[in-house]
């Protein structure tokens, strides 16, 4: 018998999985999984400038076979996702079908789920983060060294950004910025203590980039080519780690399912049903206990649809997000450089005073690789006018994008419907109050008003809506006791003997800092204790 | 792909080559010519409405209308078809080694340089943005 299925493949499912295989538990990891076969093979591994003077088949790749790459209407959620990124969403609208008015959120059935196009970000929690939950930093801190090991993690060690974001043990050296970010640097550096004086912070990004060779992948090329392919694996993505399980005899993957619903039987563990991608045979598996970490949103799905709440309003929350097109006077005059990376550059940290709340993070992008023609495309000029200005501006061109914390609220909280014949459907609502509203504005503006001092002027505010963030949890958070639709400590699920939630789920609140790490760092800790259990059971568990 | 010897194939590929003229102020490669016939066939599948159909077939006769029909687009209807296929069009030059240099920046750029820019994007879109509205309206008579 399976000891441990796990639905899914992101970013929590294989750190669920990692301490379960090393136990010796037999693990099934069920999973949809699309992958690029289209793209991958084409992109030749050579840097971005040269790409774009020399290789006559880039535009299969940059505008994509079925030009999906050429953004036509309003600037939306995932602008960044490129053709060799778009199989991330691939599938979702007819597959996990959602309804909503005031919510457009981003999911994925990829192998690697939504981190096989993630931004990298990495920043541990602090206890002020967890505020609420029945985990502390401590809980934690030994998760988020085995993750680090596992991902590899650069940074700065001593910046201004440590009291908000620790570091994770045996950090690589930090990624080379661009000029763009150091003359940002460079000007904070100048203003330093007023700004920090004021509640602004500046620093590198730590991010699950090498530096180092690491695990077999290779050190950041700097070929500006992150958007658009994997070559080197220097930024961690959820699929490599796949592929080292699967060198495990105890792990085994199996692709093209989507999972339906979990049934327990008494004594006799947990069945899953899956639908399979190619013929749609419904398949089931049995196993000693199964942890969910399919994605905040697919997991409510499967966990409603399984328990029969079909109606049943369950809490949910996102980082408020939007884009601040900018431009950073301070490279005028000053030679750019070819070698860079594409992820972000800069991270700022804004803590407003007192009864404004939780800190807002920003992070800076410098534009060049996602292509010019999708500047021009914003520019309010005749084209003829707008190309050669903005090829001059593109240095000076950069995005920050700013996260803002969010709290559950009675305007936030989706429902499952039943669509007889069909997939159910997801009813999402989310309106945050006019204060939260207020606060987020007043925020953004003294914001902008610390990126000014920095010589990065903002020529807009873009808001792709709520759900823009790619951040979702709160939907069964840990409580302590748990009750109805709420998981325990240790992540299982209320009422049932041996269903786990290992990814966004269990998160009430989120910080603006961002979920990925500190989601990763607690399915290690819920595989862990699992591990643990079922090792010291040696049958099913009761319950 | 549309053919070229089909009228939709024909007309396409005049925009091709107008739109190429009117950004780069170069004619496109045959083979650029039909990666906008292709782009076109995926992205615009119904027939341009009548008003957009009209400010098309009048550019295409009067290709000095297409700056100031631009300019006051830009402003007033960015998501117009005309934009779009401008937008298309740009796409397809830019992704090609053939036109590299005229999309990717320069190494750097001095305060000198930038104004002299500002100031001739400034007064060439202030001088279509204000002939636009009168040729914008003249194209869409064909649409009344």
């Amino acid at each position: 018998m399976t000891d441990v299925l796990i639905v899914g493949s992101g970013a929590s499912a294989v750190h669920a999985a990692w301490p379960l295989v090393e136990a010796g538990l037999q693990v099934v990891m069920v999973d949809y999984g699309n992958v690029d076969e289209t793209y991958a093979p084409l992109i030749p591994d050579e840097p971005f400038s040269r790409l774009r003077r020399t290789d006559w088949r880039q535009h299969v790749y940059f505008l994509g076979r079925d030009f999906e790459g050429v953004p036509l209407g309003r600037v939306r959620v995932g602008a960044q996702l490129t053709p060799p990124r778009r199989h991330v969403t691939a599938d979702v609208d007819r597959l996990l079908p959602l309804r909503s008015a005031t919510f457009e959120p981003t999911e994925s059935l990829a192998l690697g789920g939504l981190a096989a196009a993630w931004g990298a970000g990495v920043a541990p929690f602090g206890d002020e983060d967890l505020r609420g939950l029945p985990i502390g930093r401590a809980d934690l801190e030994p998760h988020y060294a085995r993750v680090a090991e596992r991902i590899g993690v650069s940074g700065d060690g001593d910046d201004d950004l440590l009291p908000f974001i620790w570091n994770p043990p045996r950090m690589q050296p930090a990624l080379e910025i661009d000029a763009a970010a150091e003359a940002i640097l460079t000007r904070y550096a100048g203003r330093r203590d007023r700004l920090n004086g004021r509640g602004f912070y500046l620093g590198r990004p730590r991010a699950a980039i090498l530096t180092r060779p690491h695990r077999g992948r290779e050190a950041q090329r700097y070929h500006d080519m992150d958007f658009w392919s994997d070559a080197g694996r220097s930024v961690w993505r959820p699929q490599w780690e796949v592929q080292a399980l699967r060198a495990h005899p105890n792990f085994c993957y199996l692709p093209r399912r989507l999972a339906l619903r979990f049934e327990e039987r008494a004594g006799a563990g947990v069945r899953l049903q899956t639908r399979h991608a190619g013929d749609g045979a419904i398949e089931t598996r049995s196993a000693r206990a199964l942890i969910l970490a399919a994605g905040t949103l697919a997991t409510a799905r499967i966990v409603l649809r399984s328990l029969g709440r079909y109606e049943a309003p369950v809490p949910v929350v996102s980082n408020p997000y939007v884009y601040l097109p900018a431009l950073n006077l301070g490279m005028i005059g000053r030679p750019g450089r070819d070698r860079r990376h594409s992820l972000t550059q800069l991270t700022a940290i804004y803590r407003p005073p007192g009864a404004e709340g939780a800190p807002v993070v920003a992070q800076y992008y410098s534009y060049r690789s996602l292509l010019m023609f999708k500047l021009l495309k914003e520019a309010p000029l005749p084209l003829r006018e707008a190309l050669p200005l903005m090829r001059d501006l593109t240095p000076l061109f950069g995005i920050w994008g700013v996260h803002h914390p969010d709290l559950p609220g009675p305007g936030k909280r989706l429902a499952l419907r039943a669509a007889p014949g069909g997939e159910d459907v997801l009813e999402v609502v989310y309106e945050p109050t006019a204060e939260e509203l207020d606060r987020r504005r007043r925020v953004e503006r003294r914001l902008v008003g610390f990126l000014r001092r920095l010589g990065c002027w903002p020529l807009r505010r873009i808001d792709p809506g709520p759900g823009g963030s790619i951040h979702y949890a709160g939907t069964f958070p840990m409580t302590e006791p748990s009750g109805e639709l709420t998981c325990d400590a240790r992540g299982r699920l209320f009422g049932t003997a041996g269903v786990y939630l290992a990814d966004g789920s269990l998160f009430a609140a989120l910080p603006a800092k961002g979920l990925t790490f500190t989601m990763m760092a607690n399915a290690d800790r819920v595989g862990t204790a699992l591990g643990r259990r079922l090792t010291a059971e040696g049958g099913p568990p009761g319950p | 792909m549309t053919q070229a010897s089909d009228p939709r194939g024909r007309r396409l590929a005049r925009e091709a080559r107008l739109f190429s003229r009117y950004l780069l102020r170069r004619d496109p490669p045959p083979e650029m010519i039909g990666r906008y016939q292709a782009a076109c066939a995926r992205l615009f599948p119904t027939p341009p409405e009548a008003e957009a159909a009209a400010v098309l077939s009048f550019v295409s006769r009067h290709a000095w209308a297409l700056g100031p029909i631009d300019a006051v687009l830009a402003w007033r209807e960015p998501e117009h078809d005309l934009r779009r296929r401008l937008l298309v069009m740009s796409a397809i030059l830019e992704a090609s080694p053939r036109f590299a240099d005229l999309f990717l920046p320069p190494a750097s750029i001095g305060l000198g340089r930038l104004a002299w820019r500002l100031a001739r994007a400034g007064c060439g879109s202030a001088v279509k943005c204000a002939l636009g509205p009168v040729v914008l309206a003249w194209a869409r008579r064909g649409a009344a």
